[in-house]
């Protein structure tokens, strides 16, 4: 074995390794150690200098990151998280864990190349997703730290991994939790449902390459399942009519129609109006200047938990008139948006 | 005697609104002495139930009525029994 013995100093080992009362062999170790201790000692002071350097620039570390994993499990109908792992969910054979990979996945190109983010966190977080979860459950969500998908009843909803708007909105909430971290109760809850509904319909029209014209601005249109088309019901929400009959939950369009302890799936009615009526004010694409001022104005200021509608309002317009100073436009279609509903 | 109404709110789809609604009813005595031990304590004080995790958004929470006492709790705290009583309905 040769001799690894980093305890004794240098200057020793090179006596040693001269002493001619020692075997050539032992002589050798010592001079292969005294080099080998020498490129340590390089190492340790590149790595200083390297940490160093990371520390004061980690900020431009983060772009250069490598695209989040996307993982996806099987929760088999159970209630029990995260399930079992698939390990390549983009090839599997099961639809929900195949669309849950491929949206997920390009939901984070959607923020990276729309909004230079990188991922939920903007450092690169794994973007987990459990499908099968329950038995018909009628719901998906965000857990605070991973995605859920139901399969739905088959009849009011369809597994909920068939909606991309649907995908786009869980993972928004991931987003909203780690920059403005709102809170889940009046006019911050209803902002928190708005926001990931915004992006949500943001992300299935970059998908698609609509127009804000061409878009049907509808949440949830690809869950419905047969009962509730039969009745009429063809979407969640509609953000460019949000009381619409064919609405399955029908919204206020006015921010004073807002009750106390309303459900932020209902109190999300006006600024979800607000944001398609200023993208439909401005035109072209939703994800262009009025989609940079609502990500601006959700990731750019820190967190505010139980910020107000009205207050997200100015800063909307504050932002819009920031980022485009010398577009009117921009400040007119934000400004028509929040009029509409009475902001 | 001791019946209990339940009502799942909330979700994705905004369940309790005017057309979707999730519903169920059952006897304190269906449930297992344990879940029973577990629907007493959530009544006695419904605001110890452990918090849900920062962020988290979407999830069900359940209304449980007994008597005149209706107590609104997260969907991680209800005996399973009681979350598949409820029945999901369009009206």
């Amino acid at each position: 074995m040769p001799c690894s013995c980093f305890i004794i100093p240098n200057d020793v080992l090179t006596k040693l390794s001269q002493d001619k009362k020692l075997s050539a062999s032992v002589r050798k170790r010592m001079v292969d150690t005294v080099q080998i201790s020498h490129e340590l000692r390089e190492l340790r002071n590149q790595a200083a200098r390297f940490t160093s350097v990371a520390a004061t620039r980690a900020d431009g570390l983060v772009t250069l990151a490598a695209a989040p994993s996307v993982t996806v499990y099987d929760c088999k109908h159970t209630q029990t998280l995260p399930g079992t792992p698939i390990p390549k969910p983009k090839t599997s054979s099961d639809g929900s864990v195949k669309r849950s990979f491929n949206q997920t996945s390009k939901v984070a190109k959607f923020y990276e190349q729309v909004f230079n983010r990188n991922s939920i966190d903007d450092h690169g977080m794994t973007m987990m997703s459990s499908v099968h979860f329950g038995q018909s459950y009628n719901n998906a969500m965000w857990n605070g730290s991973q995605m859920l998908y139901g399969d739905g009843d088959g009849s009011i909803f369809v597994d909920f991994t068939r909606g991309n708007d649907v995908i786009g909105h869980e993972l928004t909430h991931g987003v909203t939790q780690h920059s403005l971290q709102l809170a889940y109760s009046g006019d911050a809850g209803g902002l928190n449902e708005s926001i990931s509904d915004c992006f949500g319909s943001m992300f299935r029209q970059w998908e698609a390459n609509q127009n804000v014209k061409k878009a049907d601005w509808l949440i949830g249109r690809d869950i419905m399942g047969p009962g509730s088309k039969k009745k009429g019901f063809t979407c969640l929400r509609d953000m460019a009519d949000p009381a619409a009959k064919h609405c399955l939950a029908p919204q206020p369009t006015k921010y004073s129609q807002i009750t106390p302890g309303m459900d932020p799936h209902y109190s999300s009615g006006p600024p979800n109006l607000a944001f398609c009526t200023a993208c439909v004010t401005l035109g072209g694409n939703s994800w262009g200047p009025i989609g940079q001022v609502w990500y601006r104005s959700l990731t750019g200021f820190g967190p505010t938990p139980n910020m107000t509608m009205k207050a997200f309002a100015a800063r909307t317009r504050q932002v819009a008139h920031t980022m485009y100073p010398s577009t009117a436009a921009v400040s007119a279609a934000v400004n028509a948006g929040w009029t509409k509903v009475g902001l | 005697m001791d019946r209990l109404k339940i009502e799942r709110v909330g979700g994705v789809a905004g369940f309790g609104g005017p057309h979707l609604k999730s519903r169920g009813e059952l006897a304190l005595s269906d449930l297992s002495p344990a879940d029973q031990k577990t629907v007493e304590s959530l009544f006695a004080d419904p605001k110890k139930v452990p918090a849900s995790h920062p962020g988290q958004a979407d999830a069900f929470s359940y209304r449980i009525t007994r008597g005149s006492q209706t107590i609104e709790v997260p969907e991680h705290a209800v005996p399973s029994t009681i979350k598949s009583s409820v029945k999901d309905v369009l009206e």
